[in-house]
């Protein structure tokens, strides 16, 4: 283990534990802590699973890559791929405990699920995906689990032909779960009749097209911290950078298709979407539509493919840009009260109902149809905790099992 | 039998009786009311946005029969009573909250607190409690409970703690314009049916789909 590697693990070591702590706290006092409110339900955490989700389809990315399209030179990444995945769909699963306001019931949805929630679905694929995710981890390290390792090993007779066998194996399976996680957490959205900003049925492929742009990402930036930006790698991260870029491309186009489809139309539920998309979160909007698209090309560039810092800032700035992506699917859902309506003798009038907030919130009055929600200290802390339990976890693996290629280890 | 509700927004005096009716006889907790009357088309209650323009409207839950609420619903905790009623077990509910962001009425409400807390942050008297004093289980599952547990969701029962001994809801007896009425849809003969035929009963926000089963009648044309 580098130096480097163990500062990382102190660090995201000491927020896990700092997060842990402030849930114990909320779990005491209650979702009080947070700044969400009866209408603005759903805040940072929610995002969070939607970000976490996304960053996991980088192993989809590199399996299909290398198992479906017989891309070779992309293999030595494979493992890091899984990896990424695993510690980002676990992530996904624990950032929605600290959302539920009675988490010790959770054993209800094993005895009562309702096979209408979407959310139950995406629960059941969330599952598969981190289980598929594991199994092909393993099966990729089975030919090095040997000597301190070698009792983690299944004994077969010829390791490596076994574990390529198994690898083809899994890929279709894994692949469909992976899509399946992107798919299903935009239903969890995009079901929602009552909401105009998420009804839509571009949001499952653009949950795909993000996922694939950060996910893919996400398994380049560890790639060069792992293995550095040296000449035999440049070929594997070329590689990656096309389909960063592209799958980037898909996805500002998806959104724009919808904005422009109901932009054009002009009805009232896309004007008040776009006073709050455009107005209230003009800046967001700036950016989490320029700096996907900036971080995207720069990855493209063969010089910031070259050097670690370009690279990393190439990363930040798209990984950045879909985590204020993932932030701004709330405000234009919750800052636009369904229950609107033309008031007899007022046509032209569009008047929203407010709702009862549910907590004091000294300030403001009970009754809200607006509300400037923003993350508190709580919800903040929670979210970097769980950051930092995928980062810990990717460097406990690479410390302890044989991820890396052997020269690097 | 499948309830229904009517209110008569003629009689509707937006007095806000029901409104405080039942947030009383439901112990609602501080901010949190599973019924509101509004003015509608003014951000001041009871001010009309114009001259002439004079009505106000109840909402609460619309004990939907396509209900997106209980669709979501991952444990089954939201469900249907036999009679349509949408009610909530309060020791099944998880507290994700999916069903606040899928109704579009917005009547759903969390606790995001404990209500004795709650109570003191909006420093209510110590020890003052109201409402309904006992839990109430409708089918062998909690659907009310004078203190509610931290991390759930709530809202309009219909009042089953009274429908289940035979009598009206809070808002219905409350009302002193008598602009609400219970009864059976499925009856073409009751008062609810024949004021939704003949009075050209309407329901909010049709277009969602969520086929309310409380309905309204419009208030009548005013002399100008
Ligand atoms: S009004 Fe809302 S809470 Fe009531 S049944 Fe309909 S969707 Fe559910
Ligand atoms: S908050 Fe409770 S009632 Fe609402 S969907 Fe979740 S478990 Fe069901």
């Amino acid at each position: 283990m580098t130096q480097k590697m163990r500062t990382g693990m102190v660090i995201s070591g000491a927020l896990l534990l700092v997060a842990v702590a402030a849930w114990i706290y909320q779990l005491q006092e209650g979702l009080i802590l947070t700044n969400m409110q009866n209408s603005y339900s759903w805040g940072l955490y929610i995002s969070g699973l939607a970000f976490f989700v996304g960053n996991a389809a980088g192993g989809l990315v590199l399996t299909s890559s290398i198992y479906l399209f017989g891309v070779k030179k992309l293999k030595p990444l494979a493992r890091l791929g899984a990896l990424t995945a695993f510690a980002n769909v676990t992530a996904a699963m624990l950032i929605v405990l600290p959302d539920i306001g009675k988490p010790v019931r959770l054993y209800n949805m094993l005895l009562h699920p309702n096979w209408m929630s979407p959310l139950v679905w995406d629960v059941i694929v969330l599952n598969l995906y981190a289980v598929a995710a594991a199994v092909y981890l393993y099966i990729l390290m089975l030919p090095e689990l040997t000597g301190r390792l070698g009792w983690l090993a299944i004994r077969v007779n010829d390791p490596h032909a076994f574990s390529e066998r198994w690898a083809r194996r899994i890929a279709p399976v894994a692949l469909l779960f992976a899509i399946g996680i992107h798919v299903v957490t935009a239903w969890i959205f995009s079901t929602q009749g009552a909401r105009d900003w998420w009804f839509s049925p571009v949001m499952a492929p653009d949950f795909v097209s993000v996922a694939i742009a950060v996910g893919t990402t996400v398994v380049l930036l560890a790639a060069a911290l792992a293995y550095g930006t040296g000449e035999q790698y440049q070929e594997a991260y070329r590689t990656l950078g096309l389909i960063i870029f592209m799958a980037t491309c898909v996805h500002l186009f998806l959104m724009a298709n919808d904005l422009v489809i109901h932009a054009w139309y002009g009805n009232t539920e896309t004007h008040r979407i776009m006073e709050i998309a455009w107005g209230d979160f003009g800046l967001a909007h700036l950016f989490e539509v320029a700096a996907p698209l900036l971080g995207a090309w720069l990855l493209t560039r063969p010089q910031v493919l070259g050097s670690l810092p370009r690279l990393l800032t190439g990363s930040a700035l798209l990984i950045a840009g879909v985590f204020v992506h993932r932030f701004l699917i709330m405000p234009a859902s919750y800052n636009n009260i369904p229950m609107t309506l033309t008031p007899f003798g007022l046509p032209g009038n569009h008047w929203s109902l407010p709702i009862a907030s549910g907590r004091l919130l000294p300030g403001t009055g009970t009754f809200l149809d607006h509300y400037a929600y923003f993350p508190s200290l709580v919800e903040i802390t929670i979210l970097l905790g769980i950051m930092a339990y995928a980062v810990f976890l990717v460097l406990l693996a690479i410390a302890r099992l044989p991820i890396l290629a052997r020269e690097n280890r | 039998m499948k309830m229904g509700m009517v209110i008569d927004l003629e009689k509707c005096i937006g007095c806000r009786s029901c409104m405080v009716a039942c947030k009383q006889h439901n112990a609602q907790p501080p901010q949190t009311w599973w019924n509101r009357v509004f003015t509608p088309g003014s951000h001041r209650h009871l001010t009309p946005p114009a001259k002439g323009v004079e009505f106000f409207l109840p909402v609460h839950c619309q004990h939907c029969e396509n209900a997106p609420c209980e669709k979501v619903c991952p444990v089954e905790a939201t469900y249907k009573a036999e009679d349509g009623a949408v009610l909530i077990d309060y020791e099944r509910c998880i507290g994700c909250r999916y069903c606040m962001s899928s109704c579009p009425y917005g009547v759903r409400q969390f606790n995001w607190e404990d209500p004795e807390k709650a109570h003191a942050r909006s420093e209510y008297q110590e020890k003052y409690h109201y409402g309904y004093p006992e839990e109430h289980r409708h089918q062998g599952r909690l659907v009310y409970s004078p203190l509610r547990p931290k991390g759930i969701v709530e809202k309009c029962t219909f009042c089953a703690q009274y429908r289940d001994r035979g009598e009206l809801p809070a808002c219905v007896r409350g009302c002193p314009g008598k602009a609400r009425f219970v009864g059976d849809l499925d009856d073409p003969d009751s008062d609810v049916s024949r004021m939704i035929t003949s009075r050209n009963a309407f329901t909010l926000l049709p277009e969602k789909g969520t086929k309310p089963t409380v309905f309204y009648l419009p208030p009548k044309a005013k002399e100008v």
